[in-house]
Parts: structure tokens; C-alpha cells; sequence
């Protein structure tokens, strides 16, 4: 059996994705990305195939993707997370039922539109900095006192009206969550306002492009039921949120570690 | 500025001006082998310029222009040299940050950070400073620069190229100027001299749309950062050498499309590049582009083929036509967004887009230039309806924006490959 893998090198986490042959999931992981980037990815790497019982020689293409990508040199092709995600959107749902890709990351958030047969027609970035990204939210739940994983409880419990969290920046929001939570203000509260917050400003990002129905919406902040309905409210139309959005782009990138192989293998037949 | 502060800014100023330079040579020069051997010749000037000893005098006067409208053929027939003093250097955007507010832009902050530094190593003696009023902050430059010392002529702009009214109005500006310029150097223009300066900077001219044309190359022959190097050492090179230098190095290109010898590969996505110019050292987002598996095949910047393509063109040789032409040629082909209409900026485009296969286009704004923040709206439209991919970006001089813009750099030129290949 040949595999290929497609690996995503976050700012926060190394997510790696393996394909089989016949373009099936054969396995996944995800390893904190740490300060030693190939070192990480490569133990990563190594346990995941160990797990799976694949030969590292069966791999026969590895792909990889995300901001950390060009300091793998492990990898037989980089690609940009843009391209790879909408990549791995395609692969999960299908490029009928994408138009839109909005996907919030550790350090960046972007807004992609897909043309009819799922190609990246244009994207916008956050620019620069992380507010209303990935860091934002641990920033978020770091002084709440609870965990990541913890906030969409904590936004479906909140009853009255969300605190407005107005701070750009991380930084300043930070101080601004610390006196709010000074102020006698509730938990509850203050994770919605923090999650409407990243919603309206991604909702103002994608505006710049346009949306258009068929809204997929990926990366790890996605698995956060808080995060995803304020940006349902902001949007004001619904989003495909896939079982294993942090995932998107490493399926991607092993899609098209496939492609690229299947591609190289035509053109040395021929 | 008191005496030792600015001994010690010159100092430090040049030592990170040289490491850009340095850096953004380097990066020319090693990560794209085969380069036409013409190209040494620009390289060459580059590093004399911002390495080992700034610019050249020959003891005529040297007048320096603030922006691409100055008509260079009256300042070479007033027997001066221009230089164009448009900076792309962040060592010069740092000063210049020190005094203007913090939302200019990075052209502006550099170039008056670099004349405020009153250092002959990088901006040479100037005996007149010649700024156009076009956009606001070129403006309210002119009044600095009197405080920095420099003898300071407003070129006055009018704000539309459209109606008879401003036309008139720029002839009366350009011919008032033309006086200054003789009492400055004390030559008197004639219709012999300004006969010469037109042929002269018509040759340069010539030449350039020769580079120009070889771009066109349906494989490209050279990179378009390499072109923008050719036309920014245009700012302060000798006139006659920079005609020969060009003519050489389209014979090599011509002599390399004989033999098939190309820079990128038949699929690499061919970009049109426009927005705020980039000038040396500042090439990032070219560079990024190119970097990134694109080929910049034709640009629509003041820095390149603005500055280069068009050519002064009279009927009789009298001054009462001869300046008039001269006037025209600067203002009538002008795409500059300082003007109230979008709509020759849209023709040009549509139309380099068209001649050159171009894949995509590119449009950088250097943030606080608003003329090309606003025209992004009217531009982007108008190639979304002719179906041209288009890549907005707003960046600075600064570096820090290097790895976000790497990424979607990268993106757009992937999004390219499937039209890239369907045209080749």
C-alpha cells in the first residue's frame, strides 16, 4: 500500500493528515508545534505511522503546508495553507456545497472564496497582528480561569446581553477582560463578548470580498459551539462546521500530496 | 537637530541603508540564476550608489524632482542634471518618522527623512528641489524642505488632466518653470538645447520600450524585478550610459529568445504589477512574487513604465511648441490616482493586462498613499468584470509584514497555475 501525508505546520500545532492509495483517510495526529519545528514534526510523524503500522518508505509523497512549511525540508513540495484549505474543504464536503471558507487559526484568520469547481477565486488575511484569532480565545480562557474547551459551555449558559469587548488588540483585551471580571461581571458574559467580538471582525474582513452562501467554517476555534454561533449571528446565515475542522488543511495538503504524485507518475509514464 | 545627533544619524542611517541594499541585492542576484550578463552593468550601479560612495557629481547642477511629473527634458536643457529623489529605503523611512505624522506614507517619510538628513553621500548637492504638487502630502513637502535648507520650486499641478482649462494651466506651470530653471543655472534653454534634450531622453525612451516589448515574450525573458532595477537606476544614472546599457541588454534578451534561453519556466503565472511604486531597495512585494514561482511581465508604476514609456512629440522646432510638448508628455499619459479620474488607469491596465497574457494583477498600496487606496475600489471592479484575478496588498517599507504577505503572495500565484497552464 502507498501512502502520502500532508502535514500542517501551524503556530500552534502540528496537525498531520495521512491518504491512502485510493484517496481514503489512513490516520491522523496532532502535536503541540513547540519551538522545534522539524524535530516535532518529525516525531510526530514517526508515532503516527508507528500507530498505524505504515512503513515510512510507503509514504511516497509528503506535502506540507502552514507557516512553519518551508522549514521542513523533510517535505517533497510546499503549498500555502490558502491553497490547502480550500483543498481539504473540497475533499470533505465537496465543491458543490463550498463557496465560502472562513477559517480562524492560532495566530491568523482568513476568509477564501471558491469558484464553481473549488478553486480559490480570492482571500483575505487578517493583517498583521492576532486579535480575533486562536490566541485570542486562549488569551480569553487563561484569565477566566478554564480551559479552551470550556468556553462554548460557558457562552451557551450566558443569559443576559454579551459584554461588548471593544480592544483590537490582545494585549489591551486582556486588561479589559481583567477589569471587567473586577467589575463583578459574569463568565458568561464576558466569553460571549469575546466571541461576538472575533466574529464581528471576521465578519468585517469578509465583507471585503463578499460572502456567498455555502459557508464552511474550519480551524480550530471551530470546535467552540460559542465561537460558531456568534459568527452564525454576525453572518446572519448558517455555517458548515466538518467533524474535524482543525483538520481541513492537512486533509488538504494530503489531497494534494496525492495529485502532486499521481501528476509526476503520468508524466514519468508518458 | 543638534550637530552630534545628526553626525550619529547620518551614521547609523547609512550602515542599515547599505544592509538593505545589500540584502535586497542579494536576494536578486542569488535567488535567480540566469540573469542576462547585461544585468551586471545595473547591479553594479546600485552597489556604487548605496555601498561604497553615493552619488557622482561632474559639476553640473543637479536638480532633484520629488516625482515622475517633473518634464526632465527642460532641466537637461537648462544644462542640469536631474535625479529623482523618491526613496524606497526604510533607514530613510525611520528619520522621516521622526517628523511627519505617523500615517504617511513610507515614500514620503523616506525621501524627506533621506533630504533631512542634508548628507551629500546620499542625495548628492542639489542646487533646486523640484516638487510637483500632486498628492496632499507632496503638497505640504515643499515648505519642509525650505526649513531643511534646500532652494525649493513648487511645480503647481492642476488637480484634473481632462479639461482645456488645466491643460492651459500646466503649460503656463511648466513654461514659469522653465524660468526658474535658466535662473538657477544660468543657461538659457534654447530650441537647440531642448531639441537635444528631447532626442536625448527620447533615445533613453526608446530604449526602454525595447525592454519593454521583449516582456511581452510569451516565455519571459527577463524577471520583472530585474526590469525595475533597470528603470529605478533611471533616477540617477547618467542619461547617455543608462540608453546603452538598456540597448545592450535587449540585445542580449533578443539574442536569448534566438536561442530559447528563458528565466521562468512556460507555466509560471505571468503578473502585472501596480499601486504605489516600489524603488530600491524596496522590492519586497516584487521579490515576494517572484519568489514565489511568478514572473512580473509588465508593470503600470511611476517608478517604471510610467516614468519610461511615453515620448515628447512636436511639430516645429520653436519653443512655442517644443515646451508645450514637453508639458504634455508629462501630464497627458499621467495614470497618477492624484488625478479626479480612474478611467485612463483602467484602459492602461485592461490593456497591459491584454498584451502581455498577463494571469493576474498585483496592486500595492503603501499604506497612507490614499490616491491608491481609494482607486483600488473603481480598479478592482473594473478587472473583476474583465475577469482578471486581482491580489490586493497594503504594505510598508517596514519588514515585519515579510511572512504574513509570503503566504498570500504564494496563495494568489497558486490560484494562478490552472490559468497558467491553460494558456501555455
Amino acid at each position: 500500500m502507498r501512502y502520502f501525508a500532508g502535514i500542517d505546520m501551524g503556530s500552534t500545532a502540528i496537525k498531520i493528515a495521512l491518504m491512502d492509495d485510493e484517496g481514503m483517510p489512513a490516520g491522523r495526529t496532532a502535536a503541540p508545534t513547540g519551538s522545534h519545528f522539524r524535530k516535532n514534526t518529525l516525531a510526530a510523524l514517526g508515532l503516527l505511522l508507528e500507530e498505524e503500522g505504515i512503513d515510512r518508505s510507503d509514504v511516497a509523497y509528503v506535502l506540507s503546508t502552514g507557516y512553519g512549511r518551508k522549514l521542513f525540508h523533510d517535505a517533497d513540495e510546499t503549498v500555502s495553507e490558502i491553497t490547502a484549505n480550500a483543498a481539504g474543504a473540497r475533499a470533505i464536503a465537496g465543491s458543490d456545497a463550498v463557496r465560502t471558507i472562513i477559517n480562524i487559526g492560532g495566530q491568523d484568520s482568513k476568509v477564501l472564496l471558491l469558484d464553481a469547481d473549488g478553486q480559490v477565486r480570492n482571500f483575505v488575511m487578517n493583517d498583521k497582528c492576532a486579535a480575533g484569532t486562536g490566541r485570542f480565545l486562549e488569551m480569553t480562557a487563561r484569565n477566566l480561569g478554564t480551559e479552551v474547551d470550556e468556553l462554548g459551555d460557558l457562552h451557551r449558559r450566558c443569559s443576559g446581553a454579551p459584554l461588548p469587548v471593544t480592544s483590537t488588540c490582545t494585549v489591551f483585551a486582556e486588561s479589559e477582560i481583567i477589569s471587567l471580571l473586577a467589575n463583578g461581571h459574569g463568565r458568561e458574559e464576558i466569553v460571549a463578548g469575546v466571541h461576538y467580538s472575533i466574529a464581528r471582525r471576521i465578519v468585517r474582513l469578509a465583507r471585503r470580498i463578499g460572502i456567498e452562501d455555502g459557508v464552511f467554517f474550519d480551524g480550530g476555534p471551530a470546535l467552540n459551539s460559542g465561537m460558531v454561533a456568534a459568527l452564525e449571528d454576525e453572518l446572519m446565515r448558517k455555517v458548515t462546521v466538518p467533524a474535524l475542522p482543525q483538520f481541513t488543511t492537512a486533509i488538504g495538503a494530503a489531497t494534494l500530496a496525492r495529485a502532486a504524485w499521481i501528476e509526476t507518475r503520468e508524466q514519468v509514464d508518458a | 537637530m543638534d550637530k552630534e545627533r545628526l553626525e550619529r544619524l547620518r551614521k547609523t542611517t547609512g550602515v542599515h541603508l547599505a544592509m538593505e541594499a545589500k540584502e535586497t541585492l542579494r536576494q536578486m542576484e542569488e535567488d535567480f540564476p540566469v540573469h542576462p550578463a547585461a544585468m551586471q552593468y545595473f547591479y553594479e550601479q546600485f552597489r556604487i550608489a548605496y555601498g561604497s560612495g553615493g552619488a557622482n557629481e561632474d559639476g553640473r547642477k543637479r536638480v532633484g524632482t520629488l516625482c515622475v511629473q517633473v518634464p526632465e527634458e527642460l532641466v537637461r536643457a537648462a544644462g542640469a542634471v536631474p535625479v529623482r529623489l523618491c526613496s524606497g529605503a526604510h533607514a530613510f523611512d525611520q528619520v522621516g518618522a521622526e517628523f511627519l505624522p505617523a500615517k504617511s506614507c513610507s515614500l514620503m517619510k523616506a525621501t524627506l527623512g533621506m533630504l533631512s538628513l542634508r548628507s551629500t553621500a546620499f542625495s548628492g548637492t542639489l542646487d533646486l528641489v523640484v516638487n510637483p504638487t500632486t498628492c496632499d502630502q507632496k503638497k505640504k513637502a515643499g515648505e519642509l524642505l525650505e526649513e531643511f535648507g534646500y532652494r525649493v520650486y513648487n511645480l503647481e499641478m492642476p488637480a484634473s488632466r481632462d479639461s482645456e482649462e488645466a491643460r492651459e494651466y500646466w503649460h503656463r506651470s511648466v513654461k514659469n518653470f522653465g524660468a526658474a530653471l535658466e535662473r538657477t543655472t544660468g543657461v538659457r534653454i534654447t530650441k537647440q538645447r531642448l531639441a537635444d534634450a528631447i532626442r536625448a531622453t527620447g533615445l533613453a525612451r526608446a530604449a526602454y520600450r525595447r525592454l519593454h516589448g521583449l516582456q511581452q515574450s510569451r516565455q519571459a525573458l527577463i524577471r520583472g524585478t530585474d526590469a525595475m532595477l533597470v528603470t529605478n537606476a533611471y533616477f540617477f544614472d547618467d542619461l547617455d550610459r543608462w540608453t546603452g546599457a538598456v540597448n545592450a541588454l535587449a540585445d542580449e534578451l533578443e539574442d536569448r529568445q534566438d536561442r530559447s534561453v528563458f528565466v521562468a519556466g512556460k507555466h509560471a503565472a505571468r503578473i502585472l504589477f501596480t499601486g504605489s511604486p516600489p524603488v530600491f531597495p524596496n522590492l519586497k512585494l516584487p521579490l515576494l512574487i517572484e519568489q514565489a514561482g511568478g514572473v512580473i511581465v509588465a508593470d503600470e508604476v511611476c517608478s517604471s513604465s510610467r516614468l519610461l514609456y511615453d515620448l515628447a512629440a512636436y511639430d516645429e522646432q520653436a519653443l512655442y511648441d517644443m515646451v508645450p510638448a514637453v508639458a504634455d508628455r508629462a501630464l497627458k499619459p499621467c495614470t497618477c490616482p492624484v488625478f479626479s479620474s480612474s478611467q485612463d488607469r483602467i484602459r492602461r491596465l485592461l490593456d497591459l493586462a491584454q498584451t502581455f497574457s498577463a494571469d493576474g494583477v498585483v496592486y500595492q498600496t503603501i499604506a497612507g498613499c490614499m490616491p491608491y487606496d481609494q482607486e483600488q475600489r473603481t480598479v478592482g471592479r473594473a478587472l473583476a468584470a474583465a475577469n482578471i484575478p486581482l491580489l490586493l496588498v497594503e504594505t510598508d517599507y517596514g519588514p515585519d509584514d515579510h511572512g504574513q504577505l509570503s503566504t498570500r503572495v504564494e496563495a494568489f500565484i497558486e490560484s494562478l497555475r490552472g490559468k497558467a497552464r491553460k494558456r501555455a
